[in-house]
């Protein structure tokens, strides 16, 4: 091996990320496992001080990089940080282009730790109204407990942020595509508006961005490149991409990183150190493999469902007749700049009124759970199986019928999230579900 | 140290990495070489592992041995053995051994010009007589499976060496915590750690143990050639359990022997051997060569049907294959553990329809009392 190698000063930036994803930085800094091909899983909660000075010192270091910068940790227990977790997060940071990664429990753990880094009593989130259920509950169930305010605004059209914006604000929340009708929010324009907005604005109170980006993982979209200032991740989704692993991921800014390790440490939402292994050696090196085939099938399928006579309508990134096209065009790109418009379709069956559509979709669903073989009726996405769920009763059942609309929610949506299996046989699958309701 | 102490920390220094203090489970199988032609002691998981290199050097102490070598099941564990034989050579084998045991030898082994003689290790005069130029190892089990019957372990290493023979013990029943055979002049150990050492039926297992560098470089060969090596996960799995072996056989010893005191007066029942029972024949012998009696009682009923019924009637005790898990089993030898042998080769050593396997587990003995009882009527 040669010295730039061993001392960590090999440029590896020639190559591409396809490559560059299953190898990470190559020589980390985090355990060195000499020849292991393949990282060890750490297993131990506990971690042997050889002195007490060397403990003293260990727990001086922890979340505090500004004094010690990225130097060898010293570990001490698990929730602070331990050798798979450390490693994964290394490999993250990367490629999303952030400087530093902090894992979680899960993707709720990470949402909930960038926000409670970022706000306190009296302060103000505004977020685009289509979010994820659960993150819908976080935000409407318990922190108005804690005095903290949510603004829900339509960020489709970026200008509504400019007069919503106020002294309280201390941050802008949002998911593109948004979970689950993949409403796509231009990037560059809200970051564009908030950095005008912060201009005029001390260090103590400027406005923050987090970007939900599950459902493009860091294959099809890199928000920190448009000036993000978090990436939030569920890990369980298509960066984990097995469907065997729980986990969740912050990325951003160097100086964040001692105060995410903080609030891990205190609420406690680590990541097993199993699952951090699974995600490190499974999920992350075959993300390129994986969601490539699965955007090619999500292609095809899209289209198949966009000229069915028994469908309304079909949210895809992907298909020019779709009024986002164009945004996402621009900022849904692969590694080496191809149009990757992601692996989820949104789309709502015909019928006379809502109730009716609603009333297909469930018809359409349970036969799909009934008969299909390449389609399970169930919750998550980024799997090697296709799933399909119905929102409004599953994923965002905690938004009340009657509110579906205001969050761009059909009574009868339906998420379908492509999988591995061959694009023929999930169209076959599809079709015959599909006549019932002709 | 003590067996705890050893149980705990043999082999165990935390990893020298990171100082963590549970090893990791190295789950690469290949190593990067550090420059051609090199000496580095990690090429390939099939030759080396150091989540199993850890397991082996732990239970390399725990038997008070020099070497050990892991393997992906007792049964592999045992065919490890060919390392030390070749076509022609004979082997003579107590005659009540585990089915499985008998399997490899009667049906596969003899394929390959390796001869079996399995006489009863109670007359050591008729195993004297059955050695031959050919004969290499003379292989017990004790206690026997599922009779129960003890061989002086002492009696019968000093015969083999006597003849240039190795002494080969099956020791998956006791366990290092209660009989330690290379103590009593045996050449080499075998579990199945499927059983006892890792005691939480979700591992299969095995694992030699001996002295001798010869010895262990041919078995190790096997291991390496015919590849039946364990998962670097499952290692970590029988590491994690040996912690507590200790603490568990102590229960199971002491549930085992309240069973088999308040099962002996028990009238439904014909007959019960547990060698902690005073009526054991060989109850003086268990005292000498081990420090406890272990979690296996056999029982035989009047007849077929009722053996039918009590097993059907039993609620707690499962009917399942193995045994030495913390949930208490039930075996029905005929037809289960020993259905590889005949008929007539199972009656001869008394393994009638009705003898019944109990596994003791480490519930709460009141209850397994109670359910026995229930399932008894």
């Amino acid at each position: 091996m040669s010295e730039e190698k061993k001392n960590n000063k090999f440029d590896e930036t020639k190559y591409s990320m396809d490559t560059r994803i299953i190898y990470g930085k190559n020589i980390s800094t985090k355990w060195d496992y000499s020849h292991h091909v393949t990282a060890p899983i750490s297993s131990s909660t506990t971690f042997r001080l050889d002195s007490v000075e060397r403990g003293a010192h260990g727990f001086e270091r922890f979340a505090n990089t500004k004094v010690f910068g990225e130097e060898t940790p010293i570990f001490i227990y698990d929730r602070l940080g331990e050798p798979n977790k450390d490693l994964l997060e290394e490999n993250l940071a990367y490629v999303e282009n952030g400087e530093m990664a902090v894992t979680f429990a899960t993707g709720m753990g990470a949402i909930s730790a960038a926000l409670g880094i970022c706000v306190g009593a009296g302060d103000e989130i505004i977020a685009h109204h289509t979010l994820y259920g659960c993150t819908i509950s976080l935000l409407n169930n318990w922190y108005p407990r804690y005095n903290i305010n949510v603004k829900y605004i339509d960020l489709t059209n970026a200008d509504n942020l400019i007069g919503a914006l106020t002294d309280k604000t201390k941050v802008v929340y949002f998911e593109s595509p948004a979970n689950p009708n993949l409403d796509i929010i231009d990037i560059k324009k809200i970051v564009k508006i908030i950095s005008d907005f912060n201009s005029s604005r001390d260090e103590e109170h400027q406005v923050l961005s987090i970007l939900d980006n599950t459902f493009s993982t860091p294959f099809c979209q890199r928000p920190i490149e448009f000036g993000v200032d978090f990436v939030v991740h569920s890990l369980t989704k298509g960066i984990g991409g097995f469907g065997t692993d729980m986990g969740g991921a912050v990325i951003g800014k160097r100086k964040y990183k001692d105060i995410l390790l903080l609030y891990r440490k205190d609420f406690g939402a680590v990541l097993s150190p199993k699952s951090a292994w699974a995600i490190l050696t499974y999920g992350l090196p075959t993300l390129s493999l994986r969601t490539r085939n699965q955007i090619q099938s999500a292609k095809k399928i899209a289209n198949y469902l966009n000229v069915h006579p028994a469908i309304e309508f079909v949210n895809y990134p992907g298909l020019s007749n779709y009024k986002y096209y164009e945004v996402a065009k621009k900022q849904m790109v692969d590694f080496n700049g191809e149009f990757s418009p992601g692996t989820l379709i949104y789309f709502v069956l015909k019928g006379k009124n809502p109730a009716a559509s609603k009333e297909n979709g469930s018809k359409f669903m349970d036969y799909i759970a009934d008969k299909a073989y390449t389609m399970n009726l169930a919750v998550s996405l980024g799997h090697t199986r296709t799933l399909i769920e119905h929102p409004a009763s599953m994923t965002h059942s905690v938004v009340p019928p009657e509110k579906l609309n205001e969050r761009g929610i059909d009574a009868g949506g339906v998420r379908l999230a492509i999988g591995l299996e061959n694009v023929d046989d999930i169209i076959k699958d599809l079709d015959e579900a599909l006549k019932i309701i002709l | 140290m003590g067996f705890s102490t050893d149980a705990i920390h043999a082999g165990q220094t935390p990893d020298k990495a990171t100082n963590a203090v549970i090893p990791p489970i190295y789950m690469t199988y290949t190593y990067a070489q550090e420059e051609f032609g090199g000496n580095q002691e990690y090429h390939y998981g099939r030759s080396q592992n150091m989540t199993r290199n850890i397991l082996e050097q732990n239970i390399a102490v725990l038997e008070d041995g020099k070497y050990a070598l892991a393997f992906s099941s007792g049964v592999a564990a045992i065919h490890s053995l060919t390392g030390i034989l070749k076509s022609g050579d004979h082997v003579i084998v107590s005659d009540n051994v585990y089915g499985g045991t008998y399997r490899l030898f009667d049906k596969s082994l003899s394929q390959f010009g390796i001869t079996f003689s399995w006489i009863d290790f109670d007359d050591l005069l008729s195993v004297e007589k059955a050695i031959t130029l050919q004969t290499k190892i003379l292989f017990i089990e004790t206690p026997t499976n599922p009779l129960l019957n003890l061989i002086d372990i002492n009696r019968v290493s000093e015969l083999a060496h006597k003849h240039n023979l190795l002494c080969v013990v099956d020791n998956t029943f006791m366990t290092p915590f209660f009989q330690k055979p290379l103590n009593l002049g045996a050449d080499v150990v075998i579990h199945s750690s499927t059983k006892y050492l890792n005691g939480h039926s979700d591992v299969i297992g095995g694992l030699v143990v001996m002295n001798d560098k010869v010895v262990f470089d041919k078995i190790k060969f096997v291991q390496n050639s015919i590849g039946a090596i364990p998962s670097p996960f499952d290692c970590w799995l029988v590491l994690r359990s040996i912690k507590t072996l200790a603490v568990r056989m102590k229960q199971h010893n002491k549930n085992a022997l309240q069973i088999a005191k308040i099962l002996s007066s028990n009238k439904n029942i014909k007959k019960i051997i547990y060698p902690g029972l005073e009526t054991h024949p060989q109850h003086e012998l268990a005292k000498e060569q081990m420090t406890g009696f272990g979690g296996i009682i056999t029982i035989e009923l009047n007849d077929f049907e009722k053996t039918k019924s009590f097993l059907n009637k039993l609620k707690i005790f499962t009917l399942a294959e193995s045994l030495g898990g913390v949930e208490s089993l039930v075996n029905h030898s005929a037809t289960m553990t020993h259905a590889s042998l005949s008929n007539e080769g199972r009656l001869k050593i008394g393994i009638t329809d009705s003898l019944i396997r109990i596994s003791v587990g480490i519930e709460d003995v009141e209850d397994l009392i109670q359910d026995l009882n229930q399932a008894l009527k």
